[in-house]
């Protein structure tokens, strides 16, 4: 019907095989290698639990073969091996247990240090499941929510029995994590389950999805489906798992061998695929399915050599075609070389060996609840059909050979692991990796339960039909790509001001800050803080927090947030606030004014408006308080306008009066400026005259064009963020954020004089009082350089040193261009009682301690 | 197939006591949306004027417009297109708010329209996000 590229070779394949039934067709035989040992390893499982048939599908790597369908021109790969897996030199570490014990990598390269960088460069080349395609884009997942009733998790016959039901009352989601029926053989169990689909697709309020996985229940719930290039988020109000059992794993000797097959796998390939799984068989039957494979292999013409078959399945094996009957028989071991040569079988305490290249193993159903078993206690999540059959010993736990398939794990290595104190199923998870390989326990967790607590009481298995506890199940239950997991996590929101294409048809630098995208420089940072310091400026300041508090509480609400006094600002004027948590520590700054009575006007950082829209609505809750918080920042816009022309600017663009008088030195005033209704606000952050212009956001643009427009007589060039990096610094104002500490006081930022202790209580007023009677350990301090670096900004984050011993770190430094010195920020620890004056600095620079403003200290400029 | 609009609508928000905001006498026709306890927003409701100085116990009254733009999706795969942007249940015909594509808004439904109201600042973001997450869905 088609042909795949098997590594360089064509293989034809027909109609609905999956890649595995037409290597298998092809003579392929071994599938992949063990991780550790490099071990032969033949298709097993068939239901795409088991490590086993994993190869790299068109460059994606660990792809499930015998669940995956063949399409035209695929390109399949064995993962590992040396030259390939077919003829494989690592090999040799099958005869190597002794080096490499269970927890080598806990044991070995220890010494000398150096060798352990080098033995894990050459463990992760000769182990692993594929190497991802460093070239080759991730592809786009679509991802979406669906809400639902019910979710149905696998589409069985219980799945379906289940949707059919749950969809008489509600909205239902069915999904599965391959084609429903895809995987069973033409009888009367396909045409039920194909009678059931049919009835379900007929509800209106079914949906069905098939080829999703279920990685997981989380809280909520929630249920992310994986398919091919889309990620569903189920959150269903609950849960029916109907994922079936997988058919358990055989502990003997040779258990890994090419050729030892579990039932279903061995059924699919004759009844489905039409393939012969192997010339002559021994066939273990303890299951009522197993005397269907039984069935389906003699169909195919495989000659049945041996069946050990349990007591109470006996009567129903054919009576003829089937060998030699061992009631009650056990698999004492399997030998071969590259694959299945033969197979001894215990019978009444002898073994007996048959010659065959094929054992096909029934040995149980092990439910595959580890879905379920995620949900917490009480959530509404329930199992169904076999995932609800009962995981209990029969006693066998098996005397040797593989546990784990993926990880290469096998008794002996449980046993010694046992021996040197891992003594339960958790533990000897972790010091083993038993369970955590891609199977996630769904082979290997019922063997690894069974010989912890065969273990746990000194006895050679458990009793009969007791539970032994398993490990915790965690998400995922199948093996995920990187691009599910990432899908539609979107981490960088992009606040932008509605000058944003302005500032891009400006030319300017946009980079992120405080969750803006702001400009940092329109090509020449210098020559915007000369025009800012020289002539008059323009900056967009609309990322500020801007905040309305009004209501008959409002005077209250501001009174108790804030530690400094507010009861006496008169309408129209303004004051430097900050903002402290319980424990006195600062969160914000501001600028906060009054409007009127019962009316103020605030304004915080950019990054921190959120955060103070959250505290003011908070306390206005906590307090009871009859305010009302109406957080602007959205709404209005704002641009600094700057510099020693800033007011002779403004009075070309209104007819409102704009001198010391009406709009003062920490006041602000409603003005109409090039027509456009706005809120001046004189601020002092650069040093200079300034007045932000707050306005409503949509006119900000043409605001901002008649501000440019008239500007141009003083060459006014608008600045950006690096422009007032240095402004800044230059008055010595703090960034909160980048020159303070999680933990500062107003007094160790030196800005005690923002706090009236006299208040009668403010939000962080009891945890200054405590700390007022501790001696001062760490304060913020203006610092100048000398013997620095020649880029100044260079000594940012440097540590600062006396004696030897670090004591501070500078947060800020930038050569001064008013003063023509190096100048910066920074905390610094007490030292011998008392706060050091000179220090130095990682690279060998000297800092002294100044006091701030290091420009125009007397504040006139900025007084205008 | 959703067709994707940029609107600005008109937005009037109320902040008052609980009791004020129940009283309040909300245009025909218009959604109120009661974000919290004191404080109702009404989205293209006509007629109602501002009160930024009030007396009593009026709530202030105040046009938001220009904190708010709209995105709406419209056609037989909006609701579809919604589900590729945001975790929300949308309730059948109404309102409810929480997070799109991380940005917070309202999201008003009616039929199979679904307008998207989040803060000005976040509009190209949303918008941007909406094209790429729910592309397959939408009218080029």
């Amino acid at each position: 019907m088609g042909t795949i590229e098997f590594e360089g070779r064509p293989v034809s394949f027909e109609q609905g095989d999956t890649i595995a039934s037409a290597l298998y067709r092809a003579g392929v035989r071994t599938f992949s290698r063990s991780l550790k040992y490099h071990r032969r390893r033949g298709l097993y499982c068939g239901t795409g639990d088991c490590p086993n048939c994993l190869m790299t599908v068109d460059e994606r790597p660990a792809v499930h073969t015998c669940t995956a369908p063949c399409a035209e021109g695929m390109r399949i790969e064995r993962p590992g091996g040396f030259p390939n897996a077919e003829r494989d030199l690592l090999h040799v570490t099958d005869s190597l247990h002794r080096v490499m014990p269970v927890g080598f990598y806990y044991k070995t390269f220890v010494r000398p240090r150096f060798a352990w960088p080098i033995a894990e460069r050459v463990i992760r080349r000769a182990t692993g499941l594929g190497a991802l395609p460093p070239t080759t884009a991730a592809t786009r997942q679509v991802v979406r929510h669906e809400h639902v009733g019910t979710l149905v998790v696998g589409a069985g016959i219980a799945g379906l029995d289940a949707a059919r039901d749950a969809g008489a009352g509600g909205t239902v989601l069915v999904c599965d994590e391959g084609r429903i029926g895809h995987a069973i053989a033409p009888g009367t169990t396909a045409d039920r389950l194909a009678e059931l689909a049919a009835d379900v697709r007929s509800l209106e309020n079914v949906a069905v999805l098939e080829g999703f996985t279920a990685l997981g229940i989380y809280e909520g719930l929630h249920v992310p489906l994986a398919g091919d290039g889309e990620l569903v988020h189920v959150h269903p109000s609950r849960v029916i798992v109907a994922t079936g059992a997988v058919e358990e794993h055989g502990v003997f000797p040779g258990n890994d061998l090419p050729g030892v097959m579990l039932g279903r796998a061995a059924a699919g390939l004759a009844g489905i695929h039409g393939v012969r799984p192997g010339e002559r068989a021994v066939v273990v039957v303890r299951t009522g399915e197993g005397i269907d494979h039984l069935r389906a292999l003699t169909a195919a013409g495989v000659e049945v050599v041996a069946v050990a078959v349990s007591t109470a399945l006996a009567s129903r094996l054919p009576s003829d075609g089937v060998g030699e009957i061992v009631v009650d028989g056990d698999v004492l071991e399997a030998r071969g070389g590259s694959s299945l040569r033969s197979v001894a079988l215990r019978r009444d305490g002898r073994g007996k060996r048959f010659d065959c290249d094929l054992l096909v193993l029934s040995l149980g159903l092990s439910p595959r609840d580890g879905l379920a078993r995620m949900a917490l206690p009480g959530e509404p999540v329930t199992l169904v059909g076999d995932a609800a059959g009962e995981t209990r010993h029969d006693g066998r736990c098996g005397h040797d050979g593989t546990v784990c398939l993926c990880e290469d794990v096998s008794i002996h290595d449980l046993e010694q692991a046992w021996d040197e104190g891992f003594r339960n199923a958790e533990i000897l998870k972790r010091y083993t990796t038993t369970t955590m390989g891609p199977c996630q326990g769904a082979m290997c967790g019922r063997a690894l339960a069974c010989f912890a607590a065969s273990h746990a009481d000194g006895r050679s298995h458990p009793p009969e039909g007791t539970d032994a506890p398993r490990t915790t199940a965690r998400p995922p239950t199948r093996p995920v790509t990187l691009e599910s997991l990432a899908a539609g996590v979107h981490e960088i929101v992009d606040k932008r001001t509605s000058l944003h294409e302005l500032h891009v048809s400006a030319g300017a630098q946009l980079d992120r800050s405080g969750g803006w995208l702001r400009p940092f420089s329109y090509g020449d940072w210098r020559g915007e803080y000369r025009a800012v310091r020289e002539r008059v400026s323009v900056m967009d300041v609309g990322t500020l927090g801007k905040f309305t508090i009004a209501g008959p509480g409002a005077d209250e609400l501001v009174d108790r947030l804030f530690p400094c006094r507010t009861d006496d600002l008169e309408p129209g004027r303004n004051r430097y606030v900050l903002t402290l948590d319980e424990a006195g520590y600062v969160m914000d700054d501001g600028l906060l004014g009054r409007a009127d009575e019962g009316d103020w006007y605030l304004t915080s950082t950019s990054g921190g408006a959120g955060r103070m829209d959250a505290r003011l609505r908070n306390l206005a809750d906590r307090l009871e308080l009859d305010a009302h918080v109406l957080d602007r920042t959205a709404q209005w816009g704002a641009i600094n306008v700057a510099g020693p022309y800033a007011r002779d600017l403004l009075e070309r663009l209104t007819d409102d009066p704009i001198g010391a008088e009406a709009v003062p030195s920490r006041g602000f005033a409603d003005v109409t400026v090039a027509g456009v209704p706005c809120r001046a606000v004189r601020t002092g952050f650069v040093g200079e005259l300034a007045f932000e212009l707050h306005h409503p956001r949509r006119r900000g643009p043409g605001l901002w064009r008649e501000l440019v427009d008239a500007g141009r007589e003083w060459d006014l060039r608008p600045h950006g963020l690096d422009a007032l990096e240095l402004l800044r610094l230059e008055k010595g104002h703090v960034y909160l954020g980048q020159d303070t500490m999680p933990d500062d006081t107003p007094a160790k930022l030196r800005m005690s004089w923002a706090v009236d202790m006299s208040k009668p209580w403010f939000v962080g007023k009891q945890a200054l009082e405590r700390m007022s009677s501790l001696p001062p350990s760490r304060r913020q301090v203006g610092l100048e350089f000398s013997g620095g670096p020649a880029d100044t900004a260079a000594l940012r984050g440097e540590p600062l040193i006396v004696r030897g011993t670090v004591v501070g770190r500078i947060t800020s430094a930038e050569r001064s261009i008013a003063l023509d010195r190096a100048i910066g920020l920074g905390w610094v620890r007490t030292v011998d009682g008392g706060f050091p004056e000179r220090l130095e600095t990682g690279s060998g620079a000297t800092a002294r301690v100044v006091p701030t403003p290091f420009y125009d200290p007397k504040g006139g400029r900025m007084r205008g | 197939m959703a067709e994707l609009r940029v609107e600005h609508p008109s937005v009037v928000v109320v902040l008052g006591s609980r009791e004020a905001c129940d009283a309040f006498d909300v245009p025909d026709g218009t959604t109120p949306m009661r974000i919290a306890p004191g404080e109702l927003m009404l989205v293209d409701a006509p007629g109602v004027a501002e009160v930024r100085v009030p007396t009593g116990s009026a709530p202030w009254v105040e046009d938001v417009s220009d904190a708010w733009v709209a995105l709406v999706l419209e056609g037989v795969d909006a609701l579809d297109a919604f589900a590729r942007l945001s975790e929300l249940e949308l309730p059948v015909d109404g309102w409810i708010q929480g997070e799109v594509v991380r940005a917070a808004a309202k999201v008003l439904v009616a039929g199979d329209r679904v307008a998207i109201l989040v803060p000005a600042m976040l509009a190209t973001h949303v918008e941007d996000r909406i094209r790429t997450d729910a592309a397959e869905v939408l009218d080029s």
